[in-house]
């Protein structure tokens, strides 16, 4: 209390006090997000102030849309928004075991036991549930064929829970198909080399994989083609505008005509670079009848866009940054920074350009490409949400697909990784562990089974009865999931339910370092502004 | 033509851009009202720089600001951030497309639109539904009595910069930071800001919706970039200038750096002055270093300041404040617009037009390269023959600029100065002629003058829209003159009702003036982060700042200061 005496407004809660702070906050926390998991959850339509509608069952985008003030799970959002960026997946299944962890460890403690007990058999209950993690995995492997069935599994896993089955179904060839394809061996896969392009046209259904590039913008000129055939693509990024000179240069002009000059010897300049690229289109255009378009990251402007026209080039300003590097993967050839050097070897081809219009929006697609190591996936959809769910659902399919080929493994799913886990615990780990760390390893395989009780719930079922089923099946040796229909034990194997293994193992390490430090909490100080809003 | 893009980051730029688009948004309807004011109708600017045209889905033209503006999540009232032209909302769905199970609605109190977005909201539909003459005679009558309501609503209840603003928006212009709530925590310093930008995908989003507006300008001449550097803001803004100087190499950015006189009063302890001088310096200097022309605004007490001598503003309230800056900003603008008509030919409407890379280049390109310049101007300019010495033109500009030294002599000084809407003797609009002659003379006589000084004249003085807040003085007439005795009646402060528009005049000069500015920010880096043993040092290692970065951030303060004074290099060099 040492504290009141240097700050009179300084609030203190006790230990007990804190630490039910603390675990009602997680409690509070895994409430919220509890009806999201899983293919039977709520999803949730979040209406803004203004009206905006946000649809979701991203555990990650609920966290981040509401405005979080309790300071304990801030915390936990947090590292739940951490799992996401790292992994991708498994936010919602971060929250619930962290939340179950403290639900489980509050019955210990109000019997009086120490938390410093119960985290040491957490700790020692983790690494031993890492290790039955690394036996319990399916190895998948990858080389240079990938088993498309798996990824398509693990993709289908876990779009399932975020769109309607046929769709779902329909974004999982996309994905996988995408990630095939931007796929370089020896290499990383780099998901920013898939672009994700939406429309709001028609319907969800006409999502698909544009094995190609599409852009954001038109030509903008009135006289260039709207679509061509056979084309060679000019990747650039080359000033092709009129551009004082850097300022800070500092130029002083004695006469009105030595200006003159002066912006005529510029303009020149630029009209030099449209010749060499003109020549260029001649050179691998003559006698044949095939286009030429030019795709440039800097500005074009009115009297070069004319130049170009003339020539019969469809030229494109301002590309993104991101779509130079695309468009070399997908076209082929390779980005020149100047025009002094151009060979037809620098050109990429593609055998369909054309654009879209769609109000004041246009649309290039860049088609028929040899080869590509980069694509478009293109999103369809009647409105602005649903769009927005769908890319969601896109971004964590590409991240469960890339997770499987650089894991080489995956983990059965539909709750079989958690029961076993807790079985194992159980039955073998807590035997091997002296004194009352026992009690932490059980709260902690009883949190395990978060996961499949919360499925069962959102499924309507009954979780003891699940429960008892499932640990009863495990117990005469079978590896069991749950069927969310029926509530009977089923095969995650046969069923083609997998999840990620960088996932789990994530959840695995990050739940247990959180729900440890909370519960070691022993004061809460409010005395800064910073805790509070400031008013 | 020669587009420009504007860019306006954090809550009191915003502000300030709410203003000031409401003029021009007032400037287009005058010009296209048959009843106008006939000097609204040739105003010889071309509105096209600032504006771009499109057409909704449904294929209805529109005509919106080049903008990209960047805030908090839910700093947008009751506007949806897909502006209002281009998406009527849809009423919420009673079930979803795209997932079969449970849906739970979460429905966050809907914002109420106040009085003037109502009456804003009713024009719309009664402009869509064809009007019968009986009736409109009498609605205007209505209205009349409304307006007054408004005007009060207003000046009692503006929470968020939306609520006065009367301008539609292209859906890709307002951008709220994914997850940063606003009040959601203490969003004031450089340090606390620092990962918002490569955070997800914001910077991207960013970077894109920029994208969007640029690709579609034929030659742009310039990005109008106005950031709130009073918080978080400022390291958001400083990695969007680094993008964007990266990205569009030869496009010259002019960067206001803005803050509202609130932002001064939350230093209580020694601790948070501390902290908000380091913050200060480490801004002004990231943020100076990605820009060709920075130009610090914002006084700490606006209200009891020179400027305000016609003015009742109450500091506190960003929408009184914001619309003073709003008006400067205007004034300065003007020359970029200008229809140049050729060299021979002498407008009688406009003269001095200028384009971004001009202004920079005549402020910051010359012999001296100094990037800091300081904003001076008047609200509303008195007559060009004001009958008081004191109250003549040039002698009534005022510092916008905080921290500057007055009654400086700078041989070396340069300016830009913009003088529209000015009256000449006996009361009516001096010609653009007038004026120039006027200036002239006044520099002639001047015990000191600058090196150089550009001038810029419109005839059209500022239109006050009736979302202007009640600010004026009841020393100002009608068209913004100064009266010699008060208005007598009536409230001590005068609004749009009364007032319709001002002659303003504004100006950017390159001087020494700006020393002190410079000076402190210096110092308190020395003395609080770089000194052996100061007591910021641990706070800037906890935004991310190590000692060798603080020491490259002091060099280039005091490089900035050798500019413009080569004898402080003594004083630095003890340090």
């Amino acid at each position: 209390m040492s504290l009141r005496v240097l700050n009179p407004n300084a609030e203190v809660l006790n230990k007990s006090a804190a630490l039910h702070m603390n675990i009602n906050a997680a409690k509070g926390l895994q409430d919220v997000l509890k009806t999201n998991l899983g293919p039977k959850g709520t999803i949730k339509m979040l209406v803004g102030g203004a009206g905006d509608i946000k649809l979701t069952k991203d555990g990650n985008t609920l966290l981040k849309e509401m405005q979080i003030q309790n300071p304990t799970a801030i915390m936990i959002a947090r590292t739940a928004v951490a799992q996401d960026d790292t992994s991708g997946d498994g936010t919602t299944s971060t929250v619930l075991f962290i939340g179950e962890l403290m639900k489980q460890s509050e019955r210990y403690i109000d019997e009086g036991m120490h938390p410093r007990v119960l985290v040491d058999g957490f700790e020692i209950a983790k690494r031993a549930t890492l290790q039955f993690l690394e036996k319990f995995k399916t190895p998948v492997v990858m080389g240079d064929e990938p088993d498309k069935e798996i990824l398509k599994m693990v993709a289908r896993t876990t779009l399932r829970t975020k769109l309607y089955e046929a769709m779902a179904d329909q974004l999982t060839d996309i994905v996988v198909n995408a990630v095939l394809c931007i796929r370089k061996p020896e290499e990383g896969i780099d998901l920013f080399m898939v672009e994700i392009m939406h429309m709001r046209h028609k319907f969800d259904v006409d999502t698909r994989l544009v094995e190609g590039l599409v852009l954001d913008h038109g030509s903008r000129h009135p006289d260039m083609k709207r679509r061509a055939e056979n084309c060679y693509i000019l990747t650039s990024n080359v000033s092709l505008e009129y551009d004082k000179s850097e300022i800070n240069a500092g130029f002083f002009y004695s006469s009105a005509e030595q200006r003159e000059a002066m912006v005529a010897a510029e303009r020149r300049q630029v009209d030099e670079r449209v010749k060499k690229i003109i020549e260029l289109k001649n050179k691998v255009c003559s006698g044949n009848d095939n286009n030429f378009v030019v795709i440039n990251q800097k500005g074009i402007d009115p009297p070069s866009l004319d130049l170009l026209a003339r020539a019969g080039i469809i030229a494109l300003r301002r590309a993104k940054r991101r779509n130079m590097e695309r468009l070399v993967l997908a076209c082929g050839g390779e980005a020149v920074n100047s025009v002094d050097d151009l060979t037809p070897d620098c050109l990429g081809w593609a055998g369909l350009v054309y654009e879209h219009i769609l109000g004041e929006e246009k649309y290039t697609f860049v088609e028929n490409v040899k080869n590509p190591h980069s694509c478009t996936i293109l999103i369809k959809g009647p409105n602005d949400h649903t769009i927005a769910q769908i890319k969601d659902a896109v971004r964590d399919g590409l991240r469960s697909v890339k997770n499987t080929m650089e894991d080489e493994s995956v983990v059965l799913g539909a709750g079989a990784f958690e029961v076993a886990a807790r079985q194992y615990l159980v039955n073998e780990v807590k035997k091997t562990v002296q004194g009352r760390a026992q009690l932490g390893v059980e709260a902690f395989a009883d949190a395990l089974l978060v996961v499949p009780k919360t499925l069962a719930e959102n499924s309507g079922l009954d979780t003891q009865d699940v429960i008892i089923a499932l640990t009863g099946e495990h117990d005469r040796g079978n590896v069991v999931g749950l069927n969310q229909h029926t509530g009977e034990p089923i095969d995650p194997h046969m069923e083609g339910i997998f999840d990620n293994y960088s996932v789990k193992r994530q959840i695995i390490n990050s739940g247990p370092v959180i729900a440890s430090q909370l519960l070691l909490v022993d004061e809460v100080i409010r005395a800064g502004r910073n805790m509070r809003k400031p008013n | 033509m020669r587009e420009i893009v504007t860019i306006q980051v954090g809550g009191f730029a915003n502000f300030i851009g709410s203003h000031f688009w409401n003029f021009q948004d007032e400037l287009l309807g005058l010009a296209g009202d048959p009843n106008g004011d006939p000097i609204f109708k040739n105003q010889h600017l071309d509105m096209d720089v600032l504006y771009r045209t499109g057409e909704t889905l449904q294929g209805i033209a529109t005509y919106t600001p080049r903008l990209v503006s960047v805030n908090f999540q839910g700093s947008l009232g009751s506007m949806s951030s897909h502006g209002t032209l281009y998406d009527h909302n849809p009423p919420v769905p009673s079930h979803v497309v795209t997932w079969p199970g449970n849906v739970s609605t979460h429905l966050s109190e809907p914002h109420k639109k106040n009085l003037f977005l109502q009456s804003l909201y009713e024009e719309e539909q009664e402009n869509l539904a064809p009007m019968d003459g009986i009736n409109s005679g009498k609605n205007d009558c209505e209205s009349e009595i409304q307006d007054k309501d408004i005007v009060e609503s207003l000046e009692n209840g503006v929470q968020f910069w939306t609520d006065f603003s009367k301008v539609h928006y292209h859906p890709q212009s307002l951008y709220e930071l994914n997850g940063l709530w606003m009040d959601a925590q203490d969003f004031n310093n450089y340090g606390i800001g620092m990962d918002v930008f490569s955070e997800g995908l914001r910077g991207e989003e960013m970077n894109e919706r920029l994208r969007f507006f640029v690709e579609e300008c034929d030659h742009i001449q310039g990005i109008q970039f106005v950031v709130d550097d009073s918080g978080g803001f400022s390291s958001v803004a400083a990695d969007f200038l680094e993008n964007i100087a990266d990205e569009y190499t030869n496009t010259p950015i002019l960067l206001y750096t803005v803050r509202g006189p609130e932002s001064y009063m939350n230093r209580r302890s020694r601790r948070q002055t501390m902290a908000s001088d380091l913050h200060d310096a480490i801004s002004f200097s990231r943020l100076s270093s990605f820009c060709k022309l920075i130009v610090p605004i914002g006084l700490p007490l606006l209200g009891r300041s020179k400027v305000s001598s016609y003015l009742c503003l109450e500091d506190e309230k960003p929408y009184h404040c914001s619309a003073v800056y709003a008006a400067a900003l205007h004034s300065i603008s003007l020359p970029f617009r200008m229809e140049t008509l050729g060299p021979a030919m002498d407008s009688c409407y406009v003269s001095g037009a200028v384009d971004v890379y001009g202004l920079i280049q005549m402020l910051a390109g010359q012999a001296r390269q100094n990037i800091v310049a300081t904003l001076d101007a008047v609200m509303p300019a008195p007559s060009l023959t004001g009958k008081q010495v004191e109250q003549s033109l040039l002698g009534s500009l005022h510092p916008f600029t905080p921290e500057i030294a007055e009654d400086v002599e700078d041989l070396q000084e340069v300016e830009s100065l913009t003088i529209h809407g000015a009256f000449g003797s006996g009361g009516y609009r001096a010609s653009v002629s007038e004026v120039e002659d006027t200036v002239h003379a006044a520099y002639e006589n001047a015990t000191t003058k600058p090196l150089f000084s550009h001038l810029s004249v419109a005839h059209c003085p500022l239109p006050i829209p009736l979302p202007f807040p009640s600010i004026f003085g009841n020393l100002v007439g009608q068209h913004g003159e100064l009266l010699g005795s008060p208005v007598m009646g009536g409230r001590p402060s005068r609004g749009s009702l009364d007032v319709h528009s001002i002659p303003m005049a504004a100006r950017l000069r390159s001087t020494t003036a700006i020393l002190p500015f410079l000076e402190n920010r210096l110092g308190n880096l020395q003395r609080f982060g770089i000194a052996r043993g100061a007591s910021g040092t641990e706070l800037l290692r906890s935004w991310g700042f190590a000692k060798d970065e603080l020491e490259d951030t002091a060099e280039r303060l005091s490089k900035m200061i050798m500019t413009l004074d080569p004898h402080s290099q003594s004083s630095s060099d003890s340090d």
